[in-house]
């Protein structure tokens, strides 16, 4: 069979096609794969038409906005004009980026890879060991955790504005039966206190994951481990430590994903004040298209959370590699 | 994170943790031990169930309790009081007079009857909506075979990370244009959306744990594949659509982001966007009053903890694929 004779070159040795001597197919390949599968491919079609309306599509606009004038009100909103890079090198140029950026950093170490991620798995082992003893709180305990999450961020928000408040919050008396002074903490810890606060919010995940993770090592490594005269601590590091490693990177990378969008706990404690201290890359990009009305250099900050997510999310499938 | 796709590599040899497979009865590893020690059967538990250690011990780990419960409970027990003070402070107290007139003033004041009305509307159509939709996609992304294939589930997982804060922008934008803003239409959209990417793989694992001769006999049957999978599948699925059903509903019920950027109408308004302003002292001459916020707060959170921890053994598993913040 003449495999190359369309590229006008002498053809090669003969190709033995493995289904010569098969009945001719009824239809090419492609058809048949197109037969089989047509049934889904319209099963997903809303899901794709929502997806492309909501998420394909705000992003390829936000793309698209990040290199035109475009402007929330007035003449720009409608004769908006292509700049081309300008907003980019705008954004090079932004005195305040910087800030936003490094306000970003410490929202996200400090609250998500220290606080969710750390105090995550303490409760886990905490409850898991508790568990085992059969202390009778320790469901109790699981369920304030789970509360806190599941709360409504605005509720959380609010209910920490008045924990926080200088002078009648209940911090600020708590400390004050310790002979400790009052602390503003909106006002000159702010960016402490969001962390606190989303902290509180976002632990029960990590602990959650952590849960189901330690509930898979098998207990005869335990046993063996303790016939073999490991104490409490060798066990720890030696058995339980590196058969949460794994699950350890995928939540580092899930807890750091989720903090890096937080909008509205923010917007609802500080509003990225005093001054910029609290403004994070989501603030900063919402304020500079609703404050300013600069829906163009809004979407190119947009555009740059958009890529930093993306170089987590990468990470996060070549680590956990789902079955597809 | 969607724990749907967890594998460990470690000493069981890559055992999945999964929330999606787990629902089916007999693999209680994905649940979490306090939830799963209440299995029946659960031998390796009881096995390693020990009682006993010592009194320091003891001492130690309900020290931590305490800490735990102070700093996870404090913000509620203020909540909850502030809501049955005639005048409630910052700190938390017990109300001294015990009154239930802030949650008539939240109707009165805060137009709370039509913000109920709205989110009911919303939410539980989001919950239908989103539920067929996975329902039906998940399925068809279980059963479909082609080689993209692998790439177009991983774009699905990808946008299920992506940051609502980062689009929110552009949704706005599309949003007017299209005229989907102040309108049930458009706010249902956008919720049955902001789940759909992780939901979809959530049902895309309950649907690979159902085997394939049952929808090949029905299809010996001379049933369709629509009907098969709405006479056959969807009953087996069950657990999976509950999850799905339960999720849609809080998601929608408490997201509020897209509602601060699609409503400017106050009829339109929801019960988060109206508690977001009255928590902000919007539209009021006054200082905030915590009372009656607080008040609201409380009929705000009840529907959303009744529902989790009425179900909360679905619920955990399925919230275990939560990778996006609000």
């Amino acid at each position: 069979m003449a495999v190359s004779a369309g590229r006008g070159m002498r053809d090669p040795l003969p190709v033995p096609l493995p289904d010569a001597g098969a009945p001719a197919r009824p239809f090419p390949r492609r058809r048949a794969a197109w037969r089989r599968n047509r049934a889904y491919l319209a099963g997903l079609t809303p899901t794709a038409f929502l997806l492309a309306l909501f998420f394909v599509g705000p992003a390829v606009w936000g793309v698209y906005t990040s290199f035109t004038n475009r402007a929330l009100t007035g003449i720009d909103a409608r004769n908006f004009r292509w700049v081309g890079l300008e907003n980019y090198r705008y954004l090079l140029d932004d005195p305040d980026l910087p800030t936003v950026l490094f306000n970003s950093l410490v929202f996200v170490v400090g609250s998500a890879m220290l606080g969710q991620f750390v105090l995550g798995l303490a409760m886990a082992l905490l409850l898991d060991h508790a568990e085992h003893r059969g202390y009778r709180l320790t469901p109790l305990v699981y369920a304030a955790v789970l509360l806190a999450w599941v709360n409504p961020t605005v509720v959380a928000g609010f209910q920490w504005v008045a924990m926080f408040d200088f002078y009648y919050g209940s911090m600020n008396r708590a400390l004050g039966w310790v002979n400790l002074g009052p602390v503003n903490w909106l006002g000159e810890a702010p960016m402490l206190s969001v962390i606190v606060v989303n902290i509180w919010r976002g632990t029960a995940f990590a602990m959650l994951i952590f849960l189901g993770a330690l509930r898979t090592i098998p207990t005869q490594i335990y046993e063996a481990a303790r016939v073999d005269g490991a104490g409490a601590g060798r066990r720890f590091w030696d058995h339980t430590l590196p058969n949460l490693r794994h699950i350890a990177v995928l939540v580092l990378l899930s807890v750091t994903m989720s903090t890096f969008g937080t909008f509205v706990l923010i917007q609802t404690l500080t509003n990225g004040g005093p001054g910029l201290q609290t403004e994070t890359i989501a603030l900063y990009a919402y304020n500079t298209a609703f404050s300013s009305y600069e829906i163009g250099y809004g979407s190119t900050i947009a555009v740059l959370m958009l890529a930093i997510n993306f170089v987590f999310a990468a990470a996060y499938l070549r680590v956990s590699r789902p079955k597809v | 994170m969607a724990a749907t796709w967890i594998r460990r590599r470690g000493a069981t040899g890559g055992m999945r943790v999964a929330p999606s497979s787990a629902v089916l009865p007999g693999d209680a590893a994905a649940a979490p031990r306090i939830e799963g020690a209440r299995v029946a059967g659960d031998q390796a538990r009881v096995a390693r169930r020990r009682r006993g250690g010592g009194p320091v011990e003891w001492a130690l780990v309900h020290l931590a309790f305490a800490a735990a419960l102070l700093f996870f409970l404090a913000p509620f027990a203020w909540l909850v009081t502030a809501a049955f003070s005639a005048r409630a402070t910052a700190y938390i107290r017990w109300p001294s007079d015990p009154t239930l007139a802030n949650f008539r003033y939240v109707f009165e004041e805060f137009a709370f009857g039509t913000a109920l009305r709205n989110s009911i509307v919303i939410s539980t159509a989001t919950m239908v909506l989103t539920t067929l939709t996975v329902a039906l996609a998940g399925y068809s992304l279980s059963r479909l075979e082609f080689r993209q294939k692998t790439w177009f589930s991983y774009g699905v997982l990808l946008l299920q990370t992506m940051p609502l804060s980062a689009t929110m922008v552009p949704i706005y934008g599309l949003a007017r244009e299209l005229g989907l803003r102040n309108s049930y239409l458009g706010l249902i959209l956008v919720h049955t959306a902001i789940e759909l990417p992780f939901l979809t793989w959530l049902m895309k694992g309950f649907f690979d744990a159902v085997p394939r001769y049952l929808e090949e006999a029905a299809w010996i049957d001379g049933r369709s594949k629509l009907r098969t999978w709405w006479e056959i599948l969807l009953p087996v699925a069950r657990p999976g659509l509950g999850v799905a059903a339960g999720l849609s509903f809080l998601s929608a019920w408490a997201e509020v982001l897209m509602v601060i950027i699609l409503v400017d109408r106050s009829e339109m308004a929801t019960v988060p966007l109206t508690f977001y302003r009255a928590a902000r002292g919007e539209g009021s001459y006054m200082e905030v009053r915590y009372e009656l916020v607080a008040a609201m707060g409380v009929l705000y959170v009840l529907p959303v903890l009744a529902l989790f921890f009425a179900t909360r053994k679905l619920m955990v598993r399925g919230l275990m694929g939560t990778t996006r913040g609000i």
